[in-house]
């Protein structure tokens, strides 16, 4: 049931209630009134009825003094009593409602009427002449009177009972008519302290629970115990309350998951910047302290966003003016090694800027305070998440000192190799003229002999391949191209490498078809690579099998030579490893087949010096093919003279 | 026909003289550009060799002043050299020099070597 409908209710119940009340009182009035109105009659009753005796004794007394004066004054005075006598008893009964009271009083009047008829009147009559008579009549009299004066007694008995009684009814009736009239109020108090003490239970406490649950969850505490849900608008108050408050600790618990996941990523964050922080300054205190030259490039407007002191030495602070930042870089003036002019958009920055990844670039930089410093430049772009070029770091090495080293080195291994180089001309020398003079009469001198002078060749063919690498590196090794016939590069290398191929049971096989173009080449640094390429063939060779040199034109303006063994083949992660220095396939301490490993190296530098390249491949069990291009001569090759 | 040998190193000396005569030549042996001049005109030889790298005075200093000498000019002059590149070689002709042989040279080959350079 809902409130409204219970509060209706109440206030209907009093407003009855008042109504009721009100009825009560108003009959309780009427009673009293009519009580009242009851006692006043008798009040008058028991006047009127005391002035009857008084008129009684009052005709009596008037009636004996005028016998015994026989005064004419009392006579009157006897009869005006009695006409007052007369007027009182007709006046009397309307003012009695009581049966018994009407009955005496009728009883009492006949009593008097008939003393009045019977002795009074006779007596008067007769006067004073028959005073025996009237002696007589008197005595007759008298005891009427008595009974008069008897029933008049009574009378008063019982009036007086009568007001009596109603008195004290009346005084019993007022006093249930105020204890009613007192009980009104007192019952409107305990209704009204009833309807208060329903509403705050029924309103009040819930609100006040409910606003105790308000304060509770305000503060943050939302385990509050709230009024059982009724079915009425408290109860709906009280469901939508609940509702508001899981609704509230739902959203607290998000926002305080949300608050808390929000101050987990801002201490993740703030760690994270932190360590960012921290490996930047690492990474700053690094970049500084390499003595390599660092910068890091924007690749929006290819300004120098951060260098180190390496840097700032080598290239200066750019300026920030635009003009002053172009007039400074004109300073800097760079070469590649060639002497040819290299624009500063081809530096290895500027590469890098273009996406390139540049390693090694060697540039001499003529730098304003005129030093000529050779360097070398590394750069990389660097790419963001969207795979966009925002900038460019680059590391630029003076190389000034190692310059210096490995010329120092070249020298040494120079000077060092001509050195060892003339003993073992005099050796090579004497042996072989010792051994075209003169016949030495034990084979095994002889032998010994051919042992000393191999291996004084091998010596020097040692050195000669240290000379020529240091050359190469030293870039310092120079040929002298001519035009020539492929036939005759051919024939002069199988030439030289014969004995050895007659020594292993190897056969040669040259292949160089009549149409095979004029090559524009060095012709003894070709033959030395050929003849490289043969030795490492009829080395690895099983005998019985052929090494083939085979010739043929390329279309791209090159002749290709090509060195076919049917050897043990070359492992292919060995294959790139060929042509560096100091590579054999064979590892150093497994070493079958003895050389410096610089045979390849040369060979792969004399070609690509000459604009040609070297190749090679191979399969495990079949044997390799090595090749060598040259280019093709433009003109046709004079005769000779 | 007579050689005039300007060799320091005395080894290198003997062979390269040992060889050429081997080959037919009249050689005269000395250990340095100096010697070179002062001999000279004495031994009157039909061709010079020089060692591009001497003491006291080298073999390019040397060839210069044969050159320069209209008495000893025309002898011609051939260098032992270890530095066959094309530029020294180019110095070398540039004085008036017959030809190079490069060092270490072929004992054997020596003196065909030479004969081939005086027959141009």
């Amino acid at each position: 049931m809902s409130i409204r409908s219970r509060i209706f209710g109440v206030i209907g119940g009093v407003v009855v209630a008042a109504f009721l009340q009100t009825f009560v009182v108003i009959y309780l009035e009427g009673q009293r009134t009519k009580m009242t109105a009851d006692l006043d009659r008798t009040l008058l009753q028991f006047e009127n009825h005391n002035r009857l005796t008084r008129l009684v004794t009052e005709l009596e007394s008037a009636h004996r003094g005028y016998l015994l004066s026989g005064a004419p004054e009392s006579r009157i005075e006897f009869e005006q009593l009695w006409s007052v006598y007369e007027r009182t008893v007709t006046l009397l009964p309307q003012y009695v409602d009581d049966r018994d009271v009407q009955r005496r009083l009728r009883e009492l009047d006949a009593l008097v009427r008939d003393w009045h008829d019977t002795v009074a009147v006779p007596l008067i009559e007769a006067g004073r002449e028959a005073s025996d008579l009237a002696g007589t009549l008197l005595r007759e009299s008298l005891p009427r009177m008595r009974a008069i004066r008897n029933d008049l007694d009574r009378l008063d008995i019982v009036v007086r009972d009568r007001l009596t009684n109603e008195r004290q009814q009346a005084s019993t009736q007022y006093l249930r008519i105020t204890l009613v009239t007192l009980a009104i109020p007192a019952l409107a108090i305990v209704m009204l302290l009833v309807l208060v003490a329903i509403l705050a239970r029924i309103l009040l406490d819930p609100l006040a629970a409910v606003a105790q649950s308000a304060r509770l969850i305000s503060g943050g505490d939302f385990d509050v115990t709230l009024p059982e849900p009724r079915r009425d608008e408290i109860g709906a108050l009280v469901r939508a309350f609940e509702d508001m408050s899981s609704a509230v600790q739902r959203r607290q618990r998000d926002l305080t998951d949300a608050l808390s996941r929000e101050r987990e990523v801002s201490t993740m964050y703030a760690t994270l910047r932190s360590k960012a922080e921290h490996e930047h300054a690492r990474l700053l205190a690094t970049i500084s302290t390499v003595p390599a030259a660092l910068v890091i490039y924007d690749a929006a407007t290819g300004r120098i966003v951060l260098q180190n002191k390496a840097a700032e030495s080598l290239i200066g602070q750019e300026p920030e003016d635009e003009a002053a930042r172009q007039e400074h870089w004109q300073r800097y003036v760079a070469t590649y090694r060639d002497g040819t002019a290299c624009p500063r958009e081809d530096w290895g920055p500027g590469r890098a800027l273009r996406g390139e990844v540049v390693v090694g670039q060697e540039l001499i930089v003529n730098h304003p305070d005129g030093r000529m410093i050779p360097i070398l430049v590394s750069a990389a772009p660097l790419v963001n998440d969207q795979q966009q070029i925002t900038g460019a770091v680059a590391a630029f090495q003076d190389i000034t000192k190692l310059h210096e080293v490995d010329r120092l080195k070249s020298e040494f291994v120079s000077v060092v190799s001509h050195e060892l180089r003339t003993p073992l001309t005099s050796i090579k020398g004497a042996l072989q003229l010792l051994l075209d003079e003169i016949e030495l009469p034990d084979p095994d001198h002889a032998t010994l002999m051919g042992v000393a002078l191999s291996n004084t060749d091998r010596l020097i063919r040692i050195i000669n391949d240290i000379l020529d690498i240091s050359k190469i590196e030293a870039g310092k090794l120079e040929l002298k191209v001519k035009v020539h016939e492929p036939k005759d590069l051919v024939r002069q290398s199988v030439e030289s490498v014969a004995p050895i191929a007659e020594a292993n049971g190897v056969a040669l096989e040259p292949v160089v078809p009549a149409d095979l173009p004029s090559v524009l080449v060095d012709s003894d640094r070709t033959i030395q690579a050929m003849v490289n390429l043969l030795s490492n063939a009829l080395k690895y060779a099983p005998p019985k099998t052929a090494v083939t040199l085979e010739g043929s034109k390329l279309d791209d303006g090159f002749v290709q030579f090509a060195v076919i063994d049917h050897g043990p083949g070359i492992p292919p992660d060995k294959l790139d490893l060929l042509f560096q220095k100091f590579q054999q396939v064979d590892g150093p301490d497994t070493r079958r087949f003895r050389g410096t490993g610089l045979g390849l190296a040369i060979t792969k530098a004399l070609i690509e010096m000459q604009g040609g390249e070297v190749g090679v491949r191979s399969e495990l069990g079949r044997g390799s093919v090595f090749t060598i291009t040259v280019p093709v001569a433009d003109a046709p090759v004079c005769p000779p003279s | 026909m007579k050689l005039l040998l300007a060799e320091d190193e005395p080894d290198v000396q003997l062979i390269a003289r040992l060889a050429l005569k081997k080959a037919g030549f009249q050689v005269v042996s000395v250990g340095n550009g100096v010697e070179v001049l002062a001999r000279v005109i004495e031994e009157r030889p039909d061709a010079i060799l020089l060692d591009w790298m001497m003491p006291d005075m080298d073999g390019f200093e040397t060839c210069r002043r044969l050159k320069a000498d209209p008495a000893t000019s025309a002898i011609p002059v051939i260098f032992l050299t270890a530095k066959v590149q094309e530029s020294e070689v180019a110095k070398a002709l540039a004085l008036g020099a017959a030809g190079c042989i490069g060092k270490p040279f072929d004992a054997l080959t020596l003196g065909q070597q030479v004969k081939a350079i005086l027959q141009q």
